[in-house]
């Protein structure tokens, strides 16, 4: 994906989503259950290159839906923000939907 | 007149350090208006060598009545139990202290090292510290849970890494000037007055906590610090935010999540790497909730507030 497309969070959001519709698989697993481990992820994601918004997803862990038993969703995690439809933790920095779930999720 | 002593044991000087910047009250309005006399002091002491040690066995012999013990660090027990890792005028520090806690008036702990032994007695505590009267929790420490100085009054806890300035001088002129009966104690023996309230009372970050928007980064202005940067000001008892540090700020307002340091566990989670700066959660929720809080109360309330926040709650509003 093109750099470009960060100026308009509203057409990535919408390309972001048609990948996750179209099945892309994502790892959603383990959920880090520490901070270590979630800073192992934070390691990977550092890691790709800056336009890579679909190794982020991966990395990630995205989902289009809620997850778990307990219907975890990015509306209710720390890094997000409500009126931008936005992940402002600085290693996703993504537009996201309400709705949807990461592994990177925290309350 | 009352006369004040202070020593140091196992100690950085920071509460020296901060006892010298003091503004209200000075260390100079404490000799000048309130009527303190020095005796002796690290940092502005004139006796030396054998001077010092007649001038300390005078307080122990009850010659010179000494009125207030401040004691700044530890009391280093290593090695063995004998004290000598920290020798002072002439002996172990230990045993001066020991003996001038037994005639004073008043015994003021200052810091954290001398209220529960901070950092030297975390563990695995090699020069075997403790504080005057507990070891980090846990009650007791050097003098022993059931000691009173000559008042009747248990050590009195100043704690933080350092403790305020001005938190030291106001008590040490509430002790000189006959006003101790209205210092009340915590269960920690730390003067109500000041531990009482929360860091975050008063943090100008209290919006974005309420409204649980984060700061995932140093030095942003927007965003509370407690929910991913390790911020313990919902849980610590401290009055940072209202007797600001050098009269204008504090550690939250400067974008410093507070460390924790006038409770008898800090520093916390043993400093092991990742941990320090970090909020520590179990399966993305954190492991220490605000006080009061419990773990059900805390993601409903996460919830509504989200679904509440106001847009300008994400906006960097001190921009202008």
């Amino acid at each position: 994906m093109g750099g470009n497309k960060r100026d308009d969070p509203a057409k990535l959001l919408a390309e972001i989503a048609q990948m996750l519709e179209d099945g892309l698989e994502t790892q959603t697993e383990p959920f880090p259950e520490t901070v270590q481990e979630f800073s192992k992820i934070l390691d990977e994601l550092r890691a790709l290159d800056r336009d890579d918004i679909k190794g982020r997803l991966v990395i990630g862990g995205f989902v289009n839906h809620p997850y778990g038993p307990d219907g975890q969703r990015c509306q209710e995690c720390i890094y997000y923000l409500v009126h931008r439809k936005w992940c402002d933790l600085p290693e996703l920095s993504l537009p996201v939907e309400p709705e949807w779930w990461c592994r990177l999720w925290k309350i | 007149m009352a006369n004040l002593l202070w020593l140091q044991g196992g100690a950085c000087s920071g509460n020296t350090m901060s006892f010298l910047n003091a503004e209200e009250p000075s260390a100079v309005d404490l000799v000048t208006d309130f009527g303190i006399n020095v005796l002796w002091h690290p940092s502005l002491g004139m006796e030396l060598g054998d001077n010092l040690q007649k001038l300390l066995r005078a307080c122990v012999s009850g010659e010179i009545a000494l009125d207030i013990f401040a004691f700044e660090g530890t009391v280093v027990n290593a090695p063995d139990g004998t004290g000598d890792w920290n020798r002072f005028a002439g002996r172990p520090m230990k045993e001066w202290v020991r003996e001038l806690a037994n005639v004073a008036q008043f015994v003021v702990a200052l810091g954290d090292c001398a209220t529960w032994g901070g950092i030297p007695a975390t563990a695995p505590n090699p020069t075997d510290s403790q504080g005057l009267q507990f070891l980090k929790r846990e009650r007791g420490g050097f003098l022993g849970p059931d000691f009173t100085a000559k008042s009747g009054l248990p050590v009195i806890n100043i704690p933080g890494c350092p403790a305020h300035p001005d938190w030291i001088t106001q008590i040490l002129v509430a002790v000189a000037t006959g006003n101790a009966g209205e210092i009340t104690l915590d269960e920690f023996q730390r003067p109500k007055t000041f531990f009482t309230s929360f860091t975050q009372t008063g943090c100008t970050r209290n919006m974005h906590f309420a409204y649980k928007v984060s700061a995932p980064e140093f030095g942003q202005r927007k965003g509370c610090l407690f929910y991913d940067l390790g911020c313990r000001g919902p849980m610590t008892h401290s009055p940072c935010n209202r007797i600001l540090w050098n009269r204008q700020s504090s550690k939250t307002r400067a974008g410093m999540p507070c460390l924790g340091c006038t409770e008898p566990e800090f520093p916390f989670f043993d400093l092991e790497p990742g941990t320090v700066f970090k909020t520590q959660t179990v399966m993305g929720v954190p492991k220490d909730l605000p006080a009061g809080v419990d773990q059900a109360g805390y993601i409903k309330l996460t919830g509504a507030a989200k679904a509440a926040a106001p847009a300008w709650a994400e906006e960097d509003i001190f921009v202008v």
